[in-house]
């Protein structure tokens, strides 16, 4: 998936790879000019990204329980497999597990626009541009998950609907219960905080 | 964390973009950076050792990563050729598959290193060549069947969940016997009961003197009828009783009812009860008494109590396919013989092979060089039959055995390896944990993921130690209940295990991420507990590590905000989506005990 988001094309497989089966699927990336011009990455940046994909993920194929895993090892305490399975989704916009179509620079070199686009696809799970409570607190809740049990101070029951609460408020300008993606960019580009973060991951390589 | 994940990380930062829009506080800055990273005759350098090759060769197998431009990701602008940083050894081969479109598997390497090797240049193993398919297909089958060991042994052994129900205790301990005290005291009383049940049945049958009314010889069974049936009554209850639990506890009841050793265990005791109900009835006795033949199948439940018991029949079971085609053979090999045999001595006066049935009996017992002796032969052609039967019988029996003997020797190698790796798995963890290096690079990138975590839902991460000791220190009474109720929209605010330990009146004032509408409710604390922030969790302590490379402020400070003892008014810090600046502060400060309002 990391090819995805810095625009390598993988294959995302939604199926379970079979391992016991002899045939390894495997995927080929488009061609490396290509990709440069596609991307904002330099050609030097492309080659690192992928090199180190292709270590960890041999056959170019990353489907979600590998999603899983690796977002699980990364947050050891909690419970990733939530929140990866909400990340997969995001990405795999066409669903069919073919290559990524280029875009997916958006994360690392996109404009904030782009990245608050992505960030709002992330959060509306069904994809019908609304964000609804209950898909807001599906995606607090992952987000919790991920925290694990042993926090400081405890987690509570109520703390992702809170969490909801205050973001609902914060976005949701004329009250209608869902977030639109126009409330959603306006509202981030006007908190500064927000946009102070956004500008963090940038140096990612 | 092993070191493969860091390849990940820029993915795993990448994606925490999905944190920001719902932060609670501001992201602390990130760590700096300072990575770096580099027809003709094609040079490949694989870990230093250098291959070359026509560009020709390498684009005859246009879908694999070396015939096609995915190779251009791993060009060396520098020094001009491409460099893999992979095993040169197994790359020999996978070159010399360009070479002459033949794979090959060396023996000496190890299949899953091979496997890797092959995944990674996007060469499917199908192509091995025949020379070496065969021994590609069995390492990897070994490989397969370890793996699922280990899994299940992992998954089986010393999986001590703490929420596991009665139920599933239970049929824990009757499965590994091993795991409580309980569990193993069981096993040795059935285990026992079952000896006794089986010598009980093989003793009534001997012959015990003549009683005192009888002229002949009487069984003991038949002389001390009462002890026996007592001692019978004894066991057929342990074993229902057994049965019964098993059933009870076992999670999957209609799994567990078809199993081999349920059906056992039931014919078991099954003629105890027929008999029971039976009536003395002459014929129907008759029955009976051959249902009391079933009572040695008792014999079989020995077999939870023995591996090697459980080993044998599952080679039978494995090997079905050799056993079948030995009685098959041996089916056809007895007709032929004892067709001829009857022809060859139809002839002769007073011969005992009477029909080829007859014959049967001779053929089977000369075929398996028996030869009791009471079926012989007597004219030459007879004896000429039968010395050619003899031999072919030897042949036919040999010939599947080995299968069946390396099958066996298989599958309890694989058992012995199997308790061996258990045993070395203890030593293995120890010597596995001072190995374990870490990437200081990554650790930081990582640590810095997690706090951005911590900053987006307000919590931080804390180790086990720390969560109990304030679990304990939180608590509700009843009274402070309907107070604190109002702090939090449920009743069961605060989590479980702190409600059940101590009753002490005080908790905790959640931080600052309450929701503004609460504000008022804050007046109604009746103690507010707050304690040091304990500095020993790993995750302040990474924080401190943190302060040396990144400017983050207040951290460390222990000091009192002002917000929170200002109870009769509304907490200054109320939290407008996170962006305040002294929620950081309140959030990460230590809280002081403050005295009823």
């Amino acid at each position: 998936i990391k090819c995805c988001i810095s625009n390598i094309p993988c294959g995302i497989q939604n199926s379970v790879e079979d391992e016991l089966e002899l045939s390894a699927v495997r995927h080929r990336p488009e061609a490396l000019e290509q990709l440069e011009a596609q991307t904002r990455f330099s050609r030097k940046e492309l080659q690192i990204l992928y090199r180190g994909f292709k270590n960890e993920c041999p056959s170019g194929v990353v489907n979600e329980d590998t999603f899983k895993e690796i977002y699980s090892q990364f947050f050891p305490q909690g419970d990733a497999s939530t929140y990866a399975h909400f990340l997969f989704d995001a990405f795999d916009t066409d669903h069919n597990g073919s290559d990524f179509v280029m875009g997916r620079s958006i994360l690392l070199r996109g404009s904030v626009q782009e990245k608050l686009n992505w960030a709002f696809n992330l959060y509306d799970i069904n994809k019908d541009g609304y964000i609804t409570k209950e898909e807001m607190l599906d995606i607090i809740k992952s987000i919790y998950d991920m925290m694990g049990k042993c926090t400081y101070p405890m987690l509570k029951e109520e703390t992702p609907r809170q969490h909801v609460e205050i973001f609902f408020q914060k976005m949701d300008k004329n009250r209608d219960g869902v977030v639109t993606i126009d409330e959603f960019i306006d509202c981030c580009q006007n908190d500064e905080n927000i946009m102070k973060s956004m500008q963090l991951f940038e140096n990612v390589i | 964390m092993a070191a493969g994940v860091a390849a990940w990380l820029p993915f795993a930062r990448a994606a925490a973009i999905g944190w920001m829009p719902v932060a609670s506080a501001p992201m602390p800055p990130p760590p700096r950076d300072k990575r770096r990273g580099q027809d003709g005759l094609i040079i490949l350098n694989v870990s230093g050792t250098r291959f070359q090759t026509w560009r020709n060769t390498l684009e005859r197998y246009p879908d694999t990563l070396l015939g096609s431009t995915e190779r251009d990701f791993f060009f060396h602008e520098e020094t001009n050729e491409y460099f893999f940083d992979r095993d040169p050894d197994i790359f020999r081969h996978i070159l010399n598959f360009y070479r002459t479109g033949k794979l090959h598997y060396p023996r000496h390497e190890c299949i899953s290193a091979y496997d890797e090797e092959l995944a990674f240049f996007g060469i499917i193993p199908e192509i091995i060549g025949d020379c070496c398919y065969e021994e590609y297909k069995d390492r990897r089958r070994e490989n397969v069947e370890r793996i699922q060991d280990d899994e299940e042994n992992d998954n089986n052994k010393d999986m001590v969940l703490p929420d596991m129900s009665f139920r599933e205790t239970m049929w824990r301990a009757f499965e590994n016997p091993h795991t409580s005290t309980m569990a193993l005291v069981f096993y040795y009383v059935t285990g026992f009961f079952i000896a006794v049940s089986v010598m009980a049945n093989v003793v009534e049958t001997v012959p015990c003197g003549s009683g005192p009314n009888r002229a002949k010889e009487v069984s003991c069974g038949e002389r001390y009828v009462l002890a026996f049936f007592c001692l019978d009554t004894a066991c057929v209850m342990i074993f229902t009783v057994e049965y019964l639990l098993r059933l009870i506890a076992a999670p999957s009841r209609y799994k567990f009812v078809k199993s081999v050793m349920s059906i056992i265990d039931v014919v078991a005791i099954m003629p105890y009860y027929i008999g029971l109900v039976m009536t003395d009835n002459e014929d129907v006795s008759g029955a009976f008494v051959t249902l009391r033949v079933f009572r040695v199948f008792r014999i079989f439940k020995f077999s939870r109590h023995s591996a090697g018991l459980r080993i044998l029949g599952y080679t039978l079971k494995s090997c079905a396919s050799e056993l079948g085609f030995l009685l098959f053979s041996l089916t056809m090999a007895i007709i032929i013989f004892a067709t001829v045999m009857f022809y060859a001595e139809k002839g002769s006066s007073a011969s005992k092979f009477t029909s080829i049935p007859a014959a049967f009996w001779y053929t089977i017992v000369t075929m398996t060089t028996l030869g009791y002796g009471d079926m012989v032969p007597k004219t030459i052609i007879g004896k000429v039959v039968g010395s050619v039967c003899s031999l072919s019988g030897v042949l036919v029996i040999a010939l599947p055995v080995p299968v069946i003997v390396s099958n066996f020797s298989r599958i309890y190698h694989q058992s012995q390896r199997a308790e061996k790796r258990r045993a070395q798995k203890a030593s293995k963890q120890t010597g596995q944990a001072l190995v374990c290096k870490s990437n200081p690079t990554f650790e930081t990138q990582h640590h810095h993921l997690l706090h951005c975590l911590e900053k987006t839902t307000n919590h931080e991460f804390v180790d086990e130690q720390t969560y109990e000791t304030s679990c304990m220190e939180v608590s509700l009474a009843k009274p402070s209940m309907s107070r604190s109720s109002s702090l939090s929209s449920s009743p069961h605010g605060l989590s479980s295990c702190c409600t059940r330990r101590n009753k002490r009146k005080s908790f905790n004032v959640p931080n600052s991420y309450m929701a503004d509408g609460r504000r008022s409710s804050i007046q109604e604390l009746s103690t507010i507990q707050i304690r040091e922030r304990p500095m020993s969790n790993s995750r302040s302590c990474l924080n401190a590590k943190f302060e040396e490379t990144v400017h983050l402020n207040s951290e460390e400070q222990s000091y009192i905000t002002a917000a929170v003892i200002s109870m009769p008014t509304p907490p200054v810090t109320t939290p407008e989506g996170g962006d305040s600046a002294s929620s950081p502060n309140f959030l990460q400060s230590n809280i002081v005990r403050v005295s009823a309002l």
